[in-house]
């Protein structure tokens, strides 16, 4: 009987996985393939035969300077950036969400009003909200600026016709996190409330005849039921973090931000801004190469420390 | 601790917007029940007695009434301050806990107060009143445990914990004396030399503690310049819980699983793990919301024995929640039967079942159920249609009764004495099952489908019509308007 019905699952599987194979599997072997191709003309795809050239140029980042050089970017700006991104943002957007899911989970008025208020953002387009973070955090007329008390100082852009003021790279930083976390919310907010609708009511009357504080409760209850949602928040944001790139263009342009002249355009690029960047700029001189050993690149990392999250939950994730 | 309920009511509020009404869960319940008494509160589902249980346990407010234990009311206190444990239905076990965190967990929220004790100074006295007395046994089990081959300090400080009352810090001090690698001859010299060192270390903590200016006296309490014992809030050390914990899974029989997580154990297990986690804070009043409903039939005989057990060790006072009658009889000291939020009966179980006071608590208690005829009385006496079968002074006033009949009143066949007073039943089906007979019969003023006897298997019958006496005292007649009972 069951091999009898085997075609049968076959053929109601057939159209993902073709889909899956046409537009996803096939493009991941090809970047692996193309990452070895010195020139890839994609246009019409001609290249100069095999290279590890680069992967050299990349992971190398010292080999030509000066103005016009591409290779040091993706060692010396857009991977300390994009890590920088990932440590700092994910902690705090995951504390955060675990914080507003627990209130939004005990408030009893208004509860799915205020779920849809959190959810917002993540039904917003990114470009608009980056836009929207652009004005907050505008140097001369920004809100951020005007409530804070921190007048004129350039958060993402110079002020207006002042050569002297130049962004600060750490500002830049910080209302990109500002911006990234805040955007990041909604989704795992959506998710912790969803496990923690699924914790046992019984368990916090028990931990109540007990004389339990609430914030022990929260802290040796509600969180360890509550690991295997975090885990995979965790994976995914990582994963997200390292996948940034919208939100740059969104607060900084296309040019990523461009603070100081003697470093360089491009001071907030990241991994995903170069690989993009090098499709678009050079894409008919070895760009998509560089793109492809580039991803390549991201992809190991990724997978490391996926690999790490795992190995560190097995410990603490009780499922 | 006595526990009164007095007037308590609960009034689930509706919605008139809605046309739904307000609900009564609970209506003026008065119950005393008696200090280490087992209670039982009985009825089906839906008839409030998990709402009074959650009431008393303080989770649920009432709307009105009072609760009372012994002297003190306890109807606005919220229920960390009642000192009650309370067992739920599905147990509410931690499931990312082990079965010893599990018990701790309650004791770590907990302060007590007391007289300040110099308890290195008691922990070291014990172990040397255990190394001086039982020397040979505590060697013979640390030798006995073993792991991988290995002398395991886990396993041995397990046993020496269940064996002599110690904690578990004391007991792995024993194994890390070290008194297993000793040869017999070095064995005593040994033990003299550690008893000295532990009474040495005794004088100098003693010493310490005096020149903070208090002495001890002989329990080993603080005592200040003015001969007074300092007194202490505090939260339990250690070891203190550990003992606890101990004790308790000693109680209730867990010891063996206290490294395990609530999923790696049954359910009669997880059960006792429940209970003593309930116990292990020493409440006032124990709790439990359908203990046995979460277990299979083998389980549940032996789990009822269990909590019967515990209860009479502990001498707790326990109410608890069913809706199993028999599982009621079985346990409990008394038991209310409760419907529609109101209390129809309290008594001793074999006192509800021979004597209910009205048709529901006759219907509701017995397997197989009691067997309701329509009747009525007249001229003195009792007829079930056509048929006479009482005839007594009391039955004075003539109007339609219901008349319940527990299956093991009626006997046939040579039993029948007085032919003026019988019942004559259609035998549909005849059922023996060892010592006794089940038979299936039908009557017309039966109300329901199937009339259900039990007899004697020595008892001839036959299908078809026979005659039937019954006995008087498994007869109960309820008026027909208000069901409730006549006595004769």
């Amino acid at each position: 009987m069951e091999s009898k019905n085997n075609w049968k699952a076959w053929l109601y599987l057939a159209p993902v996985i073709i889909l899956m194979a046409v537009f996803t599997f096939y493009p991941i072997l090809n970047s692996f393939y193309i990452s070895f191709l010195d020139n890839y003309n994609y246009l019409n795809g001609t290249f100069d035969g095999f290279t590890f050239d680069n992967y050299i140029k990349i992971l190398t980042p010292f080999i030509q300077s000066g103005p016009g050089s591409y290779y040091e970017e993706v060692m010396q700006i857009a991977l300390p950036n994009t890590l920088l991104l990932t440590i700092i943002t994910v902690p705090i957007s995951i504390c955060l969400a675990l914080v507003i899911a627990i209130c939004l989970n005990s408030i009893k008025w208004f509860q799915k009003i205020f779920q849809t208020i959190f959810f917002l953002p993540y039904v917003t387009n990114a470009i608009a909200i980056g836009m929207v973070f652009a004005v907050i955090f505008d140097t001369d007329y920004g809100v951020f600026n005007a409530i804070f008390g921190t007048a004129n100082h350039p958060w993402v852009t110079p002020a207006y016709g002042d050569p002297n003021s130049k962004v600060n790279y750490w500002s830049a930083v910080f209302a990109l996190c500002f911006y990234i976390i805040w955007s990041s919310l909604p989704y795992k907010i959506l998710i912790f409330v969803g496990g923690l609708q699924n914790i046992d009511k019984q368990y916090y009357e028990a931990a109540q005849v007990d004389a339990t504080p609430k914030w022990k409760a929260a802290w040796k209850i509600t969180i360890p039921l509550l690991s295997p949602q975090i885990m995979y928040v965790m994976i995914t944001s990582f994963i997200g973090a390292f996948k940034e790139y919208d939100s740059v263009i969104g607060l900084f342009g296309t040019t990523a931000g461009n603070f100081d002249s003697t470093t360089g355009p491009k001071n907030m690029e990241t991994m995903v801004y170069f690989i993009y960047s090098q499709i678009s700029d050079r894409a008919t001189r070895g760009g998509v190469g560089l793109a492809s050993a580039a991803a390549v690149f991201l992809f190991i990392i990724i997978m490391i420390f996926t690999a790490l999250q795992f190995w560190v939950g097995k410990k603490r994730v009780h499922y | 601790m006595e526990i009164k309920l007095k007037h308590l009511t609960k009034v689930f509020p509706g919605n008139a917007k809605k046309n739904i009404p307000d609900t009564t869960a609970v209506n003026d319940l008065n119950i005393d029940i008696k200090d280490g008494e087992l209670l039982g509160l009985l009825g089906p589902s839906g008839c409030g007695k998990s709402t009074t249980l959650y009431m008393i346990a303080g989770l649920k407010s009432p709307t009105d009434g009072e609760i009372w234990f012994g002297d003190e009311d306890v109807t606005h206190l919220t229920p960390e301050k009642r000192g009650i444990g309370l067992v739920f239905q599905n147990y509410a076990l931690y499931p990312h806990m082990t079965v010893y965190d599990n018990v701790k967990f309650p004791l770590t929220n907990l302060r007590v107060e007391g007289p300040k004790k110099a308890t290195k100074i008691i922990d070291n006295l014990e172990i040397i009143d255990l190394i001086k007395n039982h020397s040979k046994e505590i060697i013979d089990i640390i030798l006995s445990s073993t792991y991988k081959n290995k002398l395991s300090k886990d396993a041995s400080a397990r046993k020496l914990v269940y064996k002599y009352h110690i904690v578990t810090s004391q007991a792995v001090r024993l194994f890390k004396l070290g008194l297993q690698y000793k040869k017999e001859e070095e064995l005593n010299p040994y033990i003299e030399q550690v008893i000295n060192d532990l009474t040495l270390n005794n004088q100098k903590i003693e010493e310490q503690i005096n020149k903070f200016g208090y002495t001890l006296n002989e329990k080993y309490e603080y005592v200040d310049k003015d001969d007074v014992v300092v007194n202490q809030k505090r939260k339990l050390t250690k070891d203190e819980i550990d003992a606890l914990v101990q004790e308790t899974s000693r109680l209730v029989q867990i010891n063996e699983y206290l490294t395990r997580k609530p999923n790696e154990l049954s359910g009669g297990q997880q059960q006792r793990v429940a209970i003593a986690r309930a116990l292990v804070k020493k409440p006032r009043v124990l709790l439990l919301d359908e203990p046995l409903s979460n277990l299979d039939a083998r389980l549940r005989l032996q789990t009822r024995e269990e909590i019967k057990r515990i209860q009479k060790e502990t001498g707790i006072t326990t109410i608890f929640v069913t809706h199993d009658q028999e599982e009621a009889m079985s346990i409990s000291d008394s038991i209310v039967v409760m419907k529609d939020g109101l209390e129809m009966q309290k008594d001793h179980p074999q006192e509800v079942y021979n004597n209910p006071k009205n048709l529901f608590v006759a219907k509701f208690l017995g397997t197989p159920p009691i067997n309701v005829f329509n009747g009525y009385i007249k001229n003195n006496s009792l007829y079930i249609g056509e048929e006479k079968i009482l005839t007594s002074d009391k039955l004075t006033e003539d109007k339609e009764v219901y008349i319940g009949i527990r299956p093991e009143g009626f006997s046939t066949g040579e039993y029948v004495k007085d032919n003026s007073k019988v019942l004559t039943l259609n035998v549909a089906q005849i059922v023996t099952m060892g010592r006794d007979m089940s038979l299936v019969c039908k009557h017309d003023k039966f109300i329901g489908e199937d009339i259900k006897i039990i007899i004697d298997s020595d008892i001839k019958v036959t299908i078809g019509e026979n005659k039937f006496a019954i006995k008087p005292n498994k007869i109960f007649i309820f008026d027909g308007k208000t069901e409730e009972r006549i006595y004769f």
